[in-house]
């Protein structure tokens, strides 16, 4: 008997307005497993992606979620280096659904964020501001906040995109070891093919509106890639930079 | 020899308690609302909108005559209403709502349209400048009124307009503080906020309701200038220094009740209208961080 699911997806549709951007999409994610978004730019990762975290509703079919527990890992991008946070505000910030208020952030909540960038290997850098770190460690810092609600299931957008080799290894070895570790599923959109190869054990390929799942290493190996890529007919330029 | 010169600071600072008092706690207050408006780059709103408010103001003498006479302000006929502080303050301080909120909802419904959110808020000042003069031009009694508003001599503020601004800005600051750390998200980050269940469509209601309220009371009370100054100038001015956002918050604020102070002092001493004395000292606070970040 399989393992009750952290996320159910049935026939649904995705988009904006009443156009679908993918259809047709059934997904079932259980607890341990390592899942990749992949396909060409503009097929629909993105609105995929954003369906299942919960920020755009299904037009047909139905998403059940069997947790609350979600970890969100935003593009880091997103976020405006204007703001004058401290790498540990936030951290804090995943505790904040738990607050109202004035109410200040409880002792074990704020030692929960330093044991939780301990995690990510950035105790130490607590205090700075978040907008001086680099791009790899900025990116460690939002996995930090994501684990403050304990998740069950980490979705991630383009986790590696524009960090260095070191970080990018840095940021996958992490993965890993909370896939492996605790459990977690984890859930990534990427762009970047041989990254998603190496790390995931199964991919949802999207391309023309349509999603493929598969395993990672059969699906993305490099025979395959050529027919995928034919089949939408788009070029292999954004196998990976 | 002008007469303030012969008396002192004590006698002045009893004289003009409730302007003073005003002037104080929008320094305190305003810099909070600025703060919001400048991390969610928003800043020009603070610009734009008391205009809206003033253009409101204006209006509201161009149909007093009609609203006298056909839906009526207590018993009071125009002569009673110019000079019935708590009616006539009521009846502008509406259409100073009506005016920003209108303002504020068309911008906001423009930009969910796209396009070029400076340009909006630019060509907004302009069209709300302009409405203001010729509302100004069609009631003489308007344009006299919204002259000393916008030379930003505020002495004249008396203890109902005291009360009003005291209540409403209480409130707006009780909210930025209550809610400062969903604010914060929210601003910061929307679609974590959304994963993680945060009411975001009623913290963003609530961050454009007290941006409105403080701007329409501050514009009716205060005048644009000295709004504008202590929303945009202290939050400019602290985010130099600032490294975090609970310590950017205050020290806006901090950097707010100086401007008021050094403001005031300059007021009384070099003879100059308190309101621009306020902004300008405002605009002086930026000096060291602009030399900062320079170096």
């Amino acid at each position: 008997m399989s393992a009750p699911a952290l996320l159910l997806v049935r026939d649904a549709a995705f988009g904006y307005g009443r156009r679908a951007v993918v259809s047709g999409v059934n997904l079932r994610v259980e607890p341990g497993q390592f899942l990749g978004i992949v396909g060409p730019n503009g097929a629909g990762k993105t609105t995929l992606f954003r369906g299942l975290l919960g920020l755009i509703p299904p037009l047909e079919g139905r998403v059940e979620r069997g947790t609350r527990a979600i970890g969100y890992v935003p593009q880091r991008e997103s976020l405006d280096a204007l703001y004058p946070v401290t790498v540990e505000e936030v951290v804090q910030m995943g505790a904040f659904a738990k607050l109202h208020g004035l109410r200040r952030l409880p002792r074990d909540e704020r030692a929960r964020a330093v044991v939780c960038l301990e995690r990510v290997g950035l105790a130490e850098r607590r205090a700075a501001p978040f907008s001086t770190l680099s791009g790899g460690q900025r990116q460690r810092v939002l996995i930090a906040r994501a684990l403050m609600v304990e998740p069950e299931l980490l979705l991630l957008d383009e986790p590696t995109t524009g960090v260095d080799r070191a970080a990018q290894a840095h940021i996958l070895e992490l993965l890993g070891e909370l896939n492996a570790s605790q459990r977690l599923a984890v859930l990534l959109v990427s762009h970047q093919i041989s990254m998603v190869r190496q790390t995931v054990q199964r991919v949802l390929w999207v391309a023309d509106g349509h999603v493929t799942e598969g395993l990672a290493a059969q699906m993305l190996a490099p025979e395959n890639l050529d027919r995928l890529y034919s089949a939408t007919g788009r070029p292999h330029a954004e196998e990976d930079a | 020899m002008d007469e303030l010169e012969v008396i002192s600071w004590g006698e002045r600072v009893s004289l003009f308690r409730f302007a003073l008092l005003a002037a104080l706690l929008a320094g305190a207050v305003c810099p909070l609302l600025g703060v919001f408006l400048h991390v969610r780059r928003t800043s020009f709103y603070g610009i734009a909108l008391p205009q809206f408010a003033t253009a409101g103001v204006v209006f509201g003498f161009v149909v007093l005559p009609w609203w006298l006479e056909n839906v009526g302000l207590g018993a009071l006929d125009f002569a009673g209403a110019m000079h019935d502080s708590h009616a006539a303050m009521n009846y502008h301080l509406a259409w100073s709502n009506v005016f920003t909120f209108g303002g504020l909802l068309a911008l906001l419904a423009l930009g969910r349209r796209g396009g070029s959110e400076v340009g909006r808020v630019a060509a907004s000042f302009a069209i709300a400048s302009a409405a203001t003069l010729l509302f100004g031009r069609m009631s003489p009694v308007g344009k006299g009124f919204v002259d000393e508003l916008l030379s930003g001599e505020l002495l004249g503020v008396g203890v109902h307009e005291f009360e009003t601004l005291a209540v409403v800005f209480g409130l707006a600051a009780g909210a930025l503080l209550l809610y400062q750390r969903d604010l914060l998200l929210v601003s910061y980050d929307r679609e974590s906020a959304l994963v993680l269940g945060k009411r975001v469509f009623a913290l963003e209601a609530l961050l454009t309701a007290v941006t409105g309220l403080v701007i329409s009371v501050g514009t009716m009370v205060l005048g644009p200038i000295v709004l504008f100054g202590l929303i945009v100038l202290p939050a400019i001015g602290a985010r130099v220094w600032a490294r975090s956002m609970r310590g950017y918050l205050r020290l806006a604020s901090a950097f707010g009740v100086a401007a008021v102070l050094l403001g005031v002092a300059a007021s009384f001493e070099l003879d100059l209208p308190l309101g621009a004395a306020i902004t300008g000292a405002a605009a002086l606070l930026l000096v060291p961080g602009g030399l900062l970040r320079r170096g």
